[in-house]
């Protein structure tokens, strides 16, 4: 990898030579296609080691590079070092509660929190879980087995009032849409789309007449339950009022009919008034979906999973918007974005397996500075790393790694909560907005200038940054302070800067290493995954 | 078939991917002015810089109490009417020194809404009443802090000055987007974490950000600069707002203007939002609670009444004195008014169908009255004027013109006020 990623050039015109031949592992077939269509553009440099190890940690491990961590890595010789260290990002702990912090700020966009459903998350990254396997114990959400329970919540969040509103069923309809299958077919709700021909209401409506049916059974913990369904949803276009309906239907499948059961033979387990029980009803529409949607057979699926995982390494999806799969928004690159769906079913939805082939591509390993004499090269053409935004997850546990913080705060577990809500209030999107774009804000702006919280952990205390770097020469200080908070060594410059900071503040030299890391912390090179 | 307004989102058949490629800086541009359909708005409008103070008075005001007396009627309850600067036209006695103000005045008497409860009334009225096309609207302050922007203050365009608790009220932007929520102070007291941290002097925090600074423009050298201009641009904005702290120091008060104003809550607040004004806050909205008198109504604005008058006046007073009144759109009113109908328990419930509210200012005509309601105050005998016309009557005044000018919700346009409305003229100067 490291010999590939050194002779970038020549290697990307080999590769194009013997464009994406199936023998070849996924990796190199994704660079010979984002190679073919670079039309001639300069291509970016290769990440210099220093920026690939904080990427890829960033990505694989929702954190930096400790210090040492990065100086051990710098330091090996061997030719395939960075494969390793993806291979053990994704085998290490960190790995799973990463993609736990990652999947929860995408699914449920910041409508809330249940330990259930973080517990169901951390278990199913643990265990490897295949993406269709997920999708469906989150789409038919079996409330009898515990361990699933909390899948529910991705519901069940969605379906409580909220202040004096009635239920969002339309909004959950939509969320099921974009997140599952990659189409927001809001439009769609009360006419065909004006201008996607294939959004059609009665894809909108099909699945609405799954989710109208659906009800929350118990408020305290995440279950959801379903109505007895004997007849389908009538709707019109608000443009031609002729009285329509349809049945539960997936987008694009075949409507599912309702069966006619006799009377008593219609649950499974009938309803009870007394505990509010609202019954199993043998028919299941959300059994029905979980049959269709999350499968081999559903295009729609598998693409909407693979642009979404490629955007998450790669900053921008081949599909973008990411919700907004259509004809006439096609992939920047169709052929790679037909192959990635390919692999990935043929993989058995094999999430780790797509990261890892994605981080150890030349794609994912350029770096994010322009080549030489270049003002721009358009973030689609992935000739040049996109830089990322930052989670309030990563932030948080970026900025306790750089000031040596991490056992201090998140070895207990009251400190650890307060920290998260506090970075969650500073950072993060309100809800039901997607964190797909850099917002930076003048609440988040405000919390790293003056909130207690960041300016203590600059305060020097046994064995942090602060206090390991108060022991060192004032020549050896950039060098560590640098490592330690931007995971690279400084130029000669920076370390002249340092330096001089301290000297012109040699009588409050501590006082003077917060404002040097504070520097750092709050510089746009740290608060993004570039 | 209208499809003018509904989803057009052009981006979808024309190459969303240049679209948004065009606008890589999309947090930059969004921060600023951002994409209006026509960015040219703010700045033709920018050599004279508009500006808007909403004063809200929640729960309703009785208009009978107020801006539409109705004495000696059967509803009139027991306050009289007194004369004003401005002759033939009269309002209750509980606003003595505003009636020494009618000159600079506008009234609308003619407002007939339709929502009679206060959660949906509150949104309704305050996001323009728009038609539903299954997006949220934004309020008229994050509206008009789109549309007129942020100005040259470095303050952030939409400040709400509000008792209780304070913070970031993104809920108001609608489609908008979060940056164009409002700004609270609660209880007139600044955004959480403003004021610089007391372990820091003010020689500390330049020192540390001129270092961070330094690294920022190492940083986007080879790079990409929108991301790094975005990121800097909000360090700007804490560092602007946080030069305007002595706005929430009393101290700095002239003991005059307390006085005038009020020592209560409301005038305190209202006179931190002159001086927000005067700093060049685009928005201003103040708000006071507690005017949902179905019980005891006439106590009520016996007490309420009065500091509001105290205040207003004062404002309008300042506003005139320092030539403001050209450039400020000021509006107060409720999400409704009050029941003629006197109820058991000597209150007035909730009446959208004929009410009023008062304005002043910038584009408008002074020491006006429009439209009429019949000899009980029960309905209006003019022509009705819901929100919407409200909203084309205050763009209009602001310099901007609703027929011209659309919200691009990415791509697809929305009318910036109801398009079955219009700009009530008789207001307009």
């Amino acid at each position: 990898m490291a010999l590939l990623a050194r002779a970038a050039v020549p290697l990307a015109l080999l590769a194009l030579a013997v464009a994406s031949r199936a023998d070849q592992p996924l990796h190199a077939r994704i660079d010979a296609l984002i190679a073919a269509k670079a039309d001639g553009r300069p291509t970016a440099a290769p990440a210099a080691d220093a920026e690939f190890l904080r990427r890829a940690y960033l990505d694989l491990a929702g954190r930096i590079p400790s210090v040492q961590e990065a100086r051990d890595f710098l330091a090996d010789p061997a030719p395939d070092k960075r494969a390793k260290v993806i291979d053990r990002l994704l085998d290490s702990p960190d790995y799973p509660r990463r993609m736990q912090e990652l999947f929860h700020v995408m699914l449920m966009e910041r409508l809330g929190d249940h330990p259930e459903w973080t517990r169901y998350l951390q278990k199913s990254f643990e265990a490897n879980k295949p993406w269709d396997q997920m999708a469906r114990e989150i789409l038919n959400p079996i409330t009898e087995d515990e361990s699933l329970q909390g899948a529910a919540f991705f519901y069940t969040k969605r379906l409580e009032n909220f202040g004096q509103n009635p239920v969002d069923y339309p909004g959950l309809t939509r969320d099921v849409g974009r997140l599952f299958l990659g189409k927001d077919l809001r439009c769609a709700e009360c006419h065909d789309h004006i201008f996607i021909a294939e959004y059609k209401q009665e894809d909108f409506q099909g699945l609405f007449a799954i989710y109208r049916n659906t009800v929350l059974v118990d408020p305290k913990k995440p279950a959801v339950g379903e109505q007895l369904m004997t007849k389908k949803l009538e709707y019109s276009s608000v443009f031609r009022k002729v009285p329509k309906s349809t049945g539960p239907r997936i987008p694009g499948g075949k409507e599912i009919e309702i069966p006619v059961l006799k009377k008593g033979e219609e649950y499974v387990k009938p309803p009870d008034r007394k505990t509010r029980f609202p019954g199993i009803p043998r028919f299941s529409p959300l059994a029905e979906l979980a049959k269709q949607l999350p499968t081999a057979s559903n295009p729609a699926f598998s693409r909407n999973i693979v642009n979404r995982l490629w955007f998450i390494l790669m900053g921008r999806g081949l599909v973008h918007p990411l919700d907004l799969h259509h004809a006439e928004n096609p992939p920047s690159h169709p052929e790679l974005l037909d192959l990635l769906a390919k692999e990935f079913v043929e993989h058995r939805f094999d999430i780790k397996w797509l990261l890892r082939e994605l981080a150890l591509s030349q794609t994912y390993q350029r770096s994010s500075v322009l080549p030489e004499g270049v003002k721009e090269l358009p973030p689609e053409s992935f000739l040049v790393a996109n830089e990322k935004r930052l989670s309030a997850e990563q932030l948080l546990a970026s900025m306790l790694e750089a000031t040596g913080m991490r056992e201090r705060v998140l070895g207990n577990k009251g400190t650890a909560e307060a920290a998260r809500a506090k970075f969650v209030k500073a950072f993060a999107n309100p809800e039901r907005e997607p964190e797909e774009e850099f917002n930076p804000s003048l609440k988040a702006a405000l919390f790293v200038l003056n909130d207690d919280l960041v300016l203590s952990w600059l305060t020097p205390q046994p064995g942090n940054l602060i206090d390991r770097l108060s022991k060192l020469e004032d020549s050896q200080v950039a060098e560590e302070l640098y490592l330690s908070v931007l995971t690279r060594r400084p130029t000669v410059e920076e370390q002249a800067e340092v330096a001089d900071y301290l000297h012109k503040n040699a009588s409050r030299r501590a006082v003077a290493l917060g404002h040097l890391a504070w520097a750092l912390l709050a510089s746009t090179e740290f608060c993004v995954n570039h | 078939m209208n499809f003018e307004y509904l989803c057009r989102p052009l981006e979808h058949r024309m190459s969303r991917r240049q679209w948004l490629g065009g606008v890589a800086g999309a947090a930059v541009g969004a921060l600023g002015l951002g994409g209006l359909a026509q960015p040219a708005v703010a700045q033709e409008l920018k050599k004279k810089h508009r500006q808007v103070l909403f004063i809200w008075l929640d729960g309703g005001i009785s208009q009978l109490e107020s801006w539409d007396p109705k004495p000696n009627t059967q509803f009139g309850g027991p306050f009289r009417a007194i004369p004003t600067s401005v002759p033939g036209i009269h309002i209750s006695e509980l606003l003595p020194k505003t009636a020494r103000q009618m000159h600079h005045l506008a009234l609308v008497r003619s407002l007939c809404t339709k929502d009679n409860s206060h959660s949906a009334g509150v949104a309704r009225i305050q996001r323009g009443d728009p038609k539903n096309r299954g997006v949220t609207y934004p309020y008229f302050g994050s509206a008009v802090a789109k549309l007129l922007g942020p100005g040259d203050s470095g303050l952030p365009p939409y400040v709400w000055v509000k008792p209780g608790s304070g913070g970031f009220v993104y809920q108001d932007a609608g489609f908008l987007g979060p940056r164009y929520g409002a700004v609270a102070f609660g209880d007139g007291k600044p955004p959480e974490n403003l004021l610089l941290n007391p372990a820091l002097t003010e020689a500390d925090d330049e020192a540390r950000n001129a270092l961070r600074m330094k690294l920022d423009r190492r940083y986007a050298e080879r790079r990409r600069k929108e991301w790094t201009e975005a990121n800097s641009y909000v360090f700007d904005m804490a560092a602007q707002l946080r030069k305007q702290a002595r706005l929430f120091d009393p101290s700095t008060l002239p003991p005059r203007d307390v006085e005038r104003y009020g020592t209560h809550e409301f005038g305190r607040h209202m006179l931190l939002a002159r001086r927000l004004l005067e700093a060049g806050v685009t928005f201003v909205k103040v708000n006071s609670y507690g005017w949902d008198t179905h019980g005891d109504n006439f106590n009520g604005h016996l007490s309420m009444v009065p500091k509001v008058d105290q205040a207003f006046a004062a404002m309008i007073e300042d506003l005139k004195d320092r030539g403001m009144l050209d450039n400020v759109l000021v509006i107060m009113m409720s999400e409704f008014g009050r029941t003629p109908r006197i109820n058991g328990h000597v209150g007035r419930d909730h009446w959208p169908e004929a009410w009023s509210l008062v304005m002043a200012g910038c584009g408008l005509k002074r020491g006006v009255v429009v439209g009429k309601t019949n000899e009980r105050g029960t309905h209006v005998t003019t022509e009705e004027h819901d929100i919407g016309h409200m909203f084309h009557t205050w763009f209009q005044a602001l310099g901007i013109n609703p027929k011209e000018h659309s919200y691009d919700n990415g791509g697809q346009p929305l009318p910036i006020a109801h398009e079955d409305c219009h700009a009530v003229t008789e207001l307009l100067a």
